[in-house]
């Protein structure tokens, strides 16, 4: 229980009194004296009242969604336990449209939620704290467009050599040769493949995304496990799956890499948007050269586990991830 | 242009039908297969050229590659015609396995004795699909051409050497321009030559499938030359996938192990 950390005295001439300035999600004793010339009297039983919280803090960088569903995440707001959180939605209106429905998702108890939503629309999502004291107000919304799937890329997964552009979707690999002080690798970094992960994809079904290289840059783009190895290389271990290109001065090489085994292929016009297309349900990832329409590879593999997004350069350049794109018609025949 | 059904086998909810017909290109009956989709029933579809290798006729494809269930699915017509004209009586037209019946190679010859009847390169690109559309329920703008071997060379210089009149194109395993097509004439060897016809193909874009079997053998003595084709295609930036499948050789066992993929290959340009 909280300890009194002190007490407030309001002098009044009157029988009631308002009391403001209160803290958030805290929880008050009030009683009441009475004072005349003689004395003061004995308190009066005491009132508890508890403040309803802070709003809480959508976090907008580990915020992803997909056609049918949103993941939000968000800070408590308070420093103290609240009881649960209020996930409210409307949505904004689809082309043409006028529609303005709320929707809301009670009783979450912790700071995230997976709300189903419908495909092709715009939402704002905002998020409430609950206690005994009541809902606090409306976090600043957040606007989650279901077209495509979204993500953004895991900084804490990132190997110390890549660096990130400000909007989080183009990484880079710098020529330059960084200290060794510099090389510090935490926890969930990759260590050898300079790689990064993208956000977990937590909902089945099928899944679109396009990365835009150049025609020097060396890399491999796919998707992986979150306990993937962090210091093995992208599709050289079971658990992950990627499209590997590889320039030697005379021509591209490319590899579809699983458990470090790759088809044997060639592919005549370097593809410089790929489009990777995910299908939990039917157990495919896909690849295909998006500008042409030109399917590359696919693999057939049953996801025992919900994937990430992942995206390493084996040499100096860069890479830029588009998503919440629609999936063209021709990626899911 | 009359024709005779010569069978009809209902098949994977279409129907698997062969047909005769006096052509004019070739002088003499020709025999073609042809699968018609359950879609085929209400709509228009569109066509897939199917051109088979040495030695083949039009039964070869239909009861061996296991390709029905695939153009049933994707609501896809396809049309197999035989290897060469037949019964022409010409002078050693039987005397190879690789040269004369069975072995038309997809040329238009230019010597005599071939000339008059070995004309089937206008007979797959113009007479077949003129008599298709005339007779079934088609979509003459949605058609597209596979093949194996000498059908697979075939299929890629139908496709070169007429831009824009297949949507893709796909092959397993493509011969290399035999000695035999310079025999029959097909005037200079690169007329007809897929490797020369990419190097100076300008017409709307392609994109070609191409699967090759590991263990063929005729991979293996040299009478494939895909790093040739692949070499210019990458120079005149004509797009192509081409997988070398370990284990698999020249069979239809090939064939049918990879049809499904060319098939989808297909339905993405015909069905888009």
């Amino acid at each position: 229980m909280m300890t009194p950390l002190q007490i407030y005295k309001v002098k009044v001439k009157e029988t009631h009194c308002t009391v403001t300035d209160l803290l958030h999600n805290a929880q008050y004793e009030l009683w009441v004296t009475a004072t005349n010339t003689t004395g003061i009297s004995p308190a009066s039983e005491k009132a508890l009242y508890m403040t309803v919280p802070s709003p809480p803090a959508i976090k907008q960088r580990e915020c992803s969604s997909c056609p049918e569903a949103a993941l939000i995440r968000w800070e408590s707001g308070n420093t103290n336990p609240v009881d649960s959180y209020i996930v409210e939605l409307s949505e904004t209106g689809t082309v043409g449209a006028e529609s303005n429905i709320t929707e809301s998702i009670v009783a979450v108890p912790t700071c995230q939620c997976l709300i189903q939503l419908q495909a092709g629309r715009q939402y704002l999502i905002s998020v409430r704290a609950v206690n005994i004291g009541g809902p606090s107000d409306r976090s600043d919304a957040i606007t989650i467009s279901t077209t495509g799937t979204f993500f953004y890329l895991l900084e804490d997964t990132a190997h110390p050599c890549l660096s990130m552009s400000e909007d989080g979707f183009t990484i880079f690999y710098g020529d330059e040769e960084l200290p060794i002080t510099a090389m510090a690798f935490e926890d969930n970094t990759f260590t050898r493949c300079v790689a990064i992960l993208g956000d977990l994809i937590p909902v089945r079904g099928r899944h679109y995304w396009e990365v835009e290289v150049d025609d020097e840059t060396e890399f491999r783009v796919g998707v992986a496990y979150e306990d993937t190895e962090r210091d093995g290389y992208l599709g050289a271990n079971g658990s992950s799956w990627c499209m590997r290109h590889i320039r030697t001065p005379s021509r591209h090489k490319y590899e579809f890499l699983h458990n470090g085994w790759s088809p044997d292929l060639r592919i005549t016009v370097h593809p410089v948007r790929i489009g990777v297309a995910l299908d939990y349900d039917r157990g495919t990832l896909s690849f295909f050269n998006a500008n042409l329409e030109q399917h590359l590879h696919t693999f057939h593999c049953r996801f025992h586990n919900y994937v990430h997004p992942c995206f390493s350069l084996d040499n100096p350049g860069a890479l830029t991830v588009h998503n919440g794109i629609q999936a063209p018609d021709y990626t899911f025949i | 242009m009359a024709l005779t059904q010569v069978s009809s086998n209902k098949c994977a909810g279409g129907f698997q039908k062969v047909f005769e017909h006096d052509s004019t290109e070739l002088k003499c009956k020709m025999k073609f297969a042809i699968y018609l989709p359950p879609k085929a029933e209400t709509d228009k579809c569109p066509v897939l050229y199917w051109l088979s290798g040495l030695t083949c006729t039009e039964q070869n494809f239909i009861t061996k590659a296991g390709s029905q269930l695939a153009a049933a699915e994707h609501g896809i017509i396809i049309v197999a015609p035989d290897t060469s004209p037949r019964g022409c009586n010409i002078e050693g037209e039987d005397e190879s396995w690789d040269f004369g019946t069975g072995a038309g190679f997809y040329v238009n010859a230019t010597q005599d004795p071939w000339k008059t009847n070995y004309r089937m390169y206008s007979y797959v690109t113009e007479e077949l699909p003129k008599l298709i559309n005339a007779n079934f329920s088609t979509d003459p703008d949605r058609m597209s051409i596979s093949g194996h071997s000498m059908g697979g060379h075939g299929a890629l210089i139908c496709a070169l050497k007429n831009p824009g009149k297949y949507k893709v194109t796909s092959c397993r395993v493509c011969v290399r321009p035999h000695l035999r097509p310079v025999r029959l004439g097909g005037g200079s060897p690169s007329a007809y030559d897929a490797t020369v016809l990419a190097a100076s193909y300008s017409g709307p874009q392609l994109d070609i499938l191409i699967d090759q079997g590991r263990d063929d053998q005729f991979l293996s003595a040299s009478q494939l030359l895909p790093d040739n084709l692949i070499a210019v295609c990458s120079e005149k930036k004509i797009p192509v996938v081409f997988r070398l499948q370990p284990g698999y050789d020249h069979s239809y066992f090939f064939i049918y192990s990879f049809i499904n993929d060319h098939i989808k290959h297909h339905a993405k340009y015909l069905n888009a």
